[in-house]
């Protein structure tokens, strides 16, 4: 069986950012999920609350920028600058928070492995689109 | 033999790297005397005059005893200006570039200044380092530590940091840019072994400030405002970061690609590089 053939570069981008997806509803730390967090630091204080979504958003711009590529091959810088742009949102999110919550990191659950998994296959993704020879 | 008609002659005077150059040189200078043509050119006055003999329909000689381009030789100028700015950009023509996002792109994309010649070249330099002022003092400022394009909040309230902090702020500024230079540079010499346009690629490299500075701006006028506390503020902020990094790293892949000569895509590859291994770098710091 030739497994290249279903190994994709496309597959990359598509599997990572669907797992940023998921990471926003999967346990992160004490079985809460990042929606879990958001809800409750909203009570608490709303002005950085919002980061907590920001996984969330960068899976749907990397999402859009998978589905980009997919729907027309030569559309492979656009889709490298939404990935940018995608990717610039986790960036945010985990220079921010990661810092705060670094207490909780050892005990962190399968969330925040999907979402650093996620960001890394979203980062290999765009280097494998960068390096792909047009035909 | 030199050919007799006119376009015959346009296409010869084309033909050869020497005479390309002396039509440029007249070109950019509107007129060229003999002396300044022998210094620029660097070869024999057997050689110049010879090829200028050739040039008899693209070039005049006047009372003055200065070069001045004809009607022929204006339009053979132009012909190789456009063909030039062709050349030396980066590869657009692909349909691809006609996609929303990358035609904003480079609407926002100042490519004569990047691109600039030899006879603007002071007046790029000069535009560089006020972009590196401008950006130094608004880092300061903000009380914000760079990072390549990233910026790190300050522990403290901006209204209590020291003015000696500040100004240290800005120093970091021009060191931390001097850095992202030295790093570029490096990676285009080490793994793509382009070693053309330092300098160029230098003056011009400030051009990826211009967004960070609007960024820094913006930011201060929030701040100073008092609307920074306000979540939607915050938003807004992290957003515009975000957006203003991504049109700086555009910046970047252009400038690699118009000075440095790289496909757009290894252009895009080094700005990835640099900024995520320099996220790696600050996360690390930061634990």
């Amino acid at each position: 069986m030739n497994i290249k053939k279903y190994l994709d570069f496309r597959l990359l981008g598509l599997t990572g950012s669907i797992l940023l997806i998921l990471s926003q509803f999967l346990s992160w730390y004490s079985n809460q999920s990042l929606l879990d967090i958001y809800i409750i630091k909203t009570s608490v204080s709303i002005v950085d609350s919002f980061l907590y979504l920001f996984p969330l958003i960068c899976g749907i711009i990397c999402l859009v920028g998978t589905i980009i590529i997919m729907y027309n091959l030569e559309y492979r810088i656009n889709s490298v600058i939404i990935n940018f742009i995608g990717l610039g949102f986790f960036l945010v999110f985990v220079i921010k928070i990661i810092p705060e919550d670094l207490l909780y990191l050892p005990s962190a659950n399968i969330g925040f492995y999907f979402s650093i998994i996620g960001s890394i296959l979203v980062f290999f993704d765009i280097l494998n689109i960068l390096l792909t020879k047009e035909k | 033999m030199e050919p007799a008609s006119a376009e015959a002659n346009y296409y010869y005077a084309l033909s050869h790297e020497l005479r390309r150059k002396i039509i440029n040189i007249i070109g950019e200078n509107k007129y060229s005397s003999f002396t300044y043509l022998k210094k620029e050119l660097k070869v024999s006055t057997g050689t110049i005059y010879h090829h200028l003999d050739s040039l008899s329909k693209l070039i005049v000689q006047q009372d003055d005893k200065k070069y001045y381009l004809t009607e022929l030789g204006l339009h053979a100028y132009n012909s190789l200006r456009e063909n030039i700015d062709t050349i030396i950009t980066p590869d657009f023509s692909k349909k691809e570039f006609n996609s929303p996002i990358l035609k904003g792109l480079m609407h926002l994309t100042p490519k004569n200044y990047i691109n600039y010649n030899n006879n603007t070249r002071y007046r790029m330099l000069i535009i560089s380092i006020i972009l590196t002022l401008i950006g130094a003092i608004f880092c300061g400022l903000n009380g914000l530590f760079p990072f390549f394009l990233f910026f790190g909040e300050p522990p403290i309230t901006i209204e209590f940091i020291d003015i000696a902090l500040k100004i240290l702020l800005s120093f970091v500024f021009v060191g931390n840019l001097l850095l992202y230079f030295l790093i570029n540079e490096g990676i285009c010499r080490i793994f793509y072994k382009k070693k053309e346009n330092t300098l160029k690629f230098l003056i011009s490299f400030a051009i990826i400030l211009f967004p960070i500075d609007i960024y820094l701006c913006l930011r201060l006028i929030l701040i100073l405002t008092g609307s920074f506390d306000f979540a939607s503020v915050k938003i807004l902020d992290n957003v515009l970061m975000i957006l203003f990094q991504v049109w700086a790293l555009w910046l970047l892949t252009y400038n690699l690609s118009a000075n440095k000569k790289l496909k757009i895509e290894n252009a895009l590859i080094i700005s990835l590089l640099v900024h995520y291994g320099g996220f790696s770098i600050v996360l690390l710091l930061a634990i």
